[in-house]
């Protein structure tokens, strides 16, 4: 099930946006990138981790900024072309 | 615990615009110049087998790109691939893309977090090993079309194999057959459908058998080649009403797309406000096998049947800035003739400054070609007929069903090249 | 010559000869004398009359045949002569800069960009004796950033002397300098617009240049006519960059435009930003010139902008 629990400001959807395609570039660029080249694996997996806590932070900003209504199990979305913030479970 | 994720689909059933349209740099691979098919409508005269991209072509083409930033300050990036047929040089692909990737990554550059790598495929290969491999490996940054013009007959009157001779083998069942997995794969995409003089008894029926194939997104446009004879235009307001009436009976028009019909065409242009060039060219860059620059694709020697290509630099020495800025600084007006300004319905018709710039009189691209003129109008007609016709049903169903299509309602894609 | 909007065809350049001298910024690339037939200089003389055009006649450097200066006698016109002929003129292009130009005469010198910033005391010099001159800079296209330095600083130096001559009472016109200050709206050079060319094969061309760079890119002949394909790409309204130009002086050369962007309407960079520093250095010689006492009192100061090329202008907003 999804229901609509907030928006954010489209400054604000830039902000995860541009960390959700700096994470999926990581995670394609990881099928690629061996330990062979050892300076920029070095890279990858510090940026990956550099990443992944940006975004986590986001979402934690934003959902005690709003206070996003939450569920056992479930997840929030953003749709990044209305900035609308759901609340999917299963 | 909450999982927090992201999704980037529509929640209503609304196809989107093209990725980061308007900030996006388009930089066009010409991979090769061969394809397996030899297309009746295909504007490109000069395919042949030999022209192949080579990698120290391909690198020294990134080199340059990534190496100026600054002269590339576009938010986004899309790396299109087309040919001919761009899946046959699929290892190549794989080599530039890899590249690519590593490369944004290694030197910061700020397209690394906003790529897309984009390809317009005739489909034939799509389900090979080495192209579903691609696939997997570059998934959440793709964007693929598949070109599919219709039904079996109308598919296989232009899009036959090449070398056939005079049995003219058509490829439809070679595509058809990859289309599910391309929809389960992309469920968004949507495919181009080009229409030439030929084609118009076959609008109707090829455009509902693609959203019958489950293609929800059918965006398709008349070819800008001066190719239409007298009483086209009517035939095609009569196929394109029989279409309206099926969209609109058969409750289509609540989950599929058709870029024929679209409310912001036929009106008047503000001389003034609604003065920018429709076209790309110049904003976007192509490169070809021999390392040369375009503003492009169209303006490569093999797209062009009159005129020169306008290479505007290469590979080793850059870009020569001042061959783009016509391009830069072209607008509606200053291109149109008096006709077009002062063109009642003027609103959505299109050009190709390719085009423009291959049937012009003298070898400029200010001066639009209006081969499409009486086209645009039969469509005009029939798209005002169209929204009548559908406003009127809803109108009758009830304000809600009125509002809730509004909010709802699936958008083609204009962009047709 | 003059440029408008809404103008036409009122100037016809006739080269006399294949070798007849260049006053702009083409070379000359015919070195066989190659005169133009009698019959074709009198058609194109009559041309002129029914089309109200005025003539300039260019001349090789070497003296034509007497039934030729017959000819041109039958119509009002100016001439365009080569030093090396050795006789007065309308116009005299100098062969160099050794050259001594004519007193109270108008002259044209062409010459590449380095000799020229070598040159800025000859210049002033010359104005001291001439009504009128011309600089052509032939290799203006080729202009680097550091160039733009170099000139400016060469403006300064001889707009400093022009600011002399107008306090001792001369005024002389130097067209990269002078011109600006004088005029109320764009004047360029016309070539297809207001200004057309007969070579001396007897077909018509935009502009001289367009003939030596390809004698096939001619736009009728003195047997059909005038045929200037897409006309209004010549004109002011239809170059976007110019349009909204206040570089008045330029010259706005349209051969130049194609060799450098491939369109005639389209200038490339190193011509606006060499007209722009032309500008602006004759906003401070009219500056200059008024701090010394009244000076154009209907004019307004030429403003203050912070670009050398519009396009850039354009493109930031």
């Amino acid at each position: 099930m999804k229901k609509l629990v907030g928006q954010v400001t489209p400054a604000e959807r830039d902000v995860i946006q541009s960390l959700f395609e700096r994470r999926n570039g990581l995670n394609e660029l990881a099928k690629i990138l061996t330990a062979d080249n050892a300076e920029l694996y070095e890279k990858l997996v510090t940026d990956m981790g550099v990443t992944g806590t940006k975004f986590q932070h986001w979402w934690d900003t934003m959902a005690q900024h709003y206070g996003w209504e939450s569920a056992e199990g479930g997840n929030w979305e953003i749709n990044f072309d209305t900035c609308e913030i759901y609340l999917v479970t299963p | 615990m909450m999982v927090r994720e992201v999704f980037n689909e529509m929640v209503l059933k609304e196809q989107s615009a093209p990725w980061q349209g308007g900030i996006a740099k388009n930089i066009t691979f010409i991979v090769t110049k061969d394809c397996q098919l030899a297309c009746k409508y295909c504007y490109l005269v000069g395919k042949n087998e030999k022209e192949r991209m080579s990698w120290e072509t391909a690198k020294a083409a990134i080199d340059y790109i990534l190496g100026h930033e600054e002269d590339f300050p576009e938010q986004s990036v899309v790396w299109d691939f087309i040919g001919g047929e761009p899946f046959l040089e699929i290892e190549l692909i794989d080599k530039i893309c890899d590249y690519l990737k590593t490369e944004m990554f290694r030197l910061n550059h700020h397209w690394f977090d906003s790529y897309r790598f984009s390809f317009s495929t005739n489909g034939i290969n799509y389900h090979t090993d080495r192209v579903q491999q691609f696939i997997a490996k570059n998934h959440s940054h793709l964007s693929i079309g598949i070109t599919i013009d219709g039904t079996r007959q109308k598919h296989d009157l232009n899009r036959i194999y090449k070398g056939d001779g005079p049995l003219e083998r058509g490829s439809y069942d070679d595509v058809v057959r990859n289309i599910p997995l391309w929809l389960e794969q992309f469920p968004g995409a949507g495919t181009k459908v080009t229409i030439s003089s030929a084609d118009i008894p076959y609008i109707r029926e090829s455009v509902l058998h693609l959203y019958g194939l489950g293609i929800h997104e059918v965006n398709i446009n008349c070819v800008f080649e001066d190719v239409w004879r007298e009483g086209d235009d009517r035939l095609f307001e009569e196929q394109l009403m029989q279409l309206a009436d099926d969209i609109i009976d058969g409750g289509w028009y609540q989950d599929y797309a058709c870029s024929f019909f679209s409310e912001h065409i036929g009106k008047p242009l503000d001389a003034e406000l609604e003065n920018q060039n429709w076209c790309g060219a110049g904003k976007m860059l192509a490169v070809d096998a021999a390392g040369m620059f375009y503003p492009c694709t169209r303006f490569a020697a093999y797209s062009l049947r009159e005129k020169r290509p306008i290479v505007i630099g290469n590979v080793r020495d850059g870009i020569d800035k001042n061959k783009l800025r016509p391009f830069l600084t072209l607008d509606r007006t200053t291109q149109s003739p008096a006709k077009c300004l002062e063109c009642e319905v003027a609103s959505g018709c299109a050009w190709c400054q390719g085009e423009n710039y291959d049937a012009a009189d003298t070898p400029t691209v200010y001066q639009r070609s209006t081969a499409i003129c009486m086209m645009h109008k039969a469509r005009v007609r029939a798209n005002n007929y169209y929204w009548n016709r559908l406003f009127r049903k809803l109108e009758l169903e009830g304000e809600r069903e009125r509002e809730q299509w509004e909010e709802n309602k699936p958008k083609s894609n204009d962009t047709i090249c | 010559m003059t440029q408008s909007v809404d103008a036409m065809l009122q100037y016809m350049i006739i080269l006399l000869d294949d070798t007849s001298t260049s006053f702009c910024h083409y070379d000359v690339n015919k070195t066989v004398r190659r005169l133009i037939s009698l019959d074709h200089l009198r058609r194109g003389i009559r041309f002129a009359m029914v089309e109200n055009l005025t003539i300039q006649m260019v001349y090789p450097d070497y003296e034509l045949p007497a039934e030729y200066h017959e000819a041109i006698n039958t119509i009002d016109h100016s001439d365009i002569v080569p030093s090396a002929l050795g006789r007065d003129a309308d116009v005299i292009v100098l062969d160099g800069w050794d050259a001594v130009p004519p007193s109270d005469g108008v002259a044209v010198i062409r010459t590449s960009l380095a000799h020229l910033l070598n040159h800025a005391a000859t210049v002033s010099d010359w104005l001291a004796r001439l009504t009128r001159l011309n600089i052509v800079i032939t290799d203006l296209e080729r202009m680097s950033e550091a160039d733009c330095d170099e000139y400016r600083a060469f403006l300064s130096q001889v707009g400093t002397a022009i600011e002399r001559l107008y306090v001792n009472g001369r005024s002389p016109q130097l067209n990269t300098l002078t011109d600006r200050m004088m005029l109320t709206a764009m004047n360029n050079c016309g070539a297809g617009d207001t200004c057309i060319t007969l070579a001396s094969n007897g077909k018509f061309y935009v502009c001289p240049a367009f003939y030596y760079e390809n004698e096939q890119d001619f736009v009728g002949d003195l047997d059909t006519g005038l045929d200037i394909k897409n006309k209004q790409l010549y004109r002011l309204d239809h170059a976007p960059i110019c349009r909204k130009c206040d570089a008045w002086q330029c010259r706005r050369c349209v051969w130049l435009n194609r060799k450098t962007t491939l369109e005639v309407n389209t200038p490339g960079h190193e011509q606006c930003v060499v007209a722009h520093l032309e500008r602006n250095a004759s906003r401070e010689l009219l500056q200059r010139i008024r701090r010394q006492g009244t000076f154009l009192p209907e004019r307004p100061d030429i403003p203050e902008i912070d670009y050398l090329d519009p396009f850039e202008a354009m493109h930031n907003s």
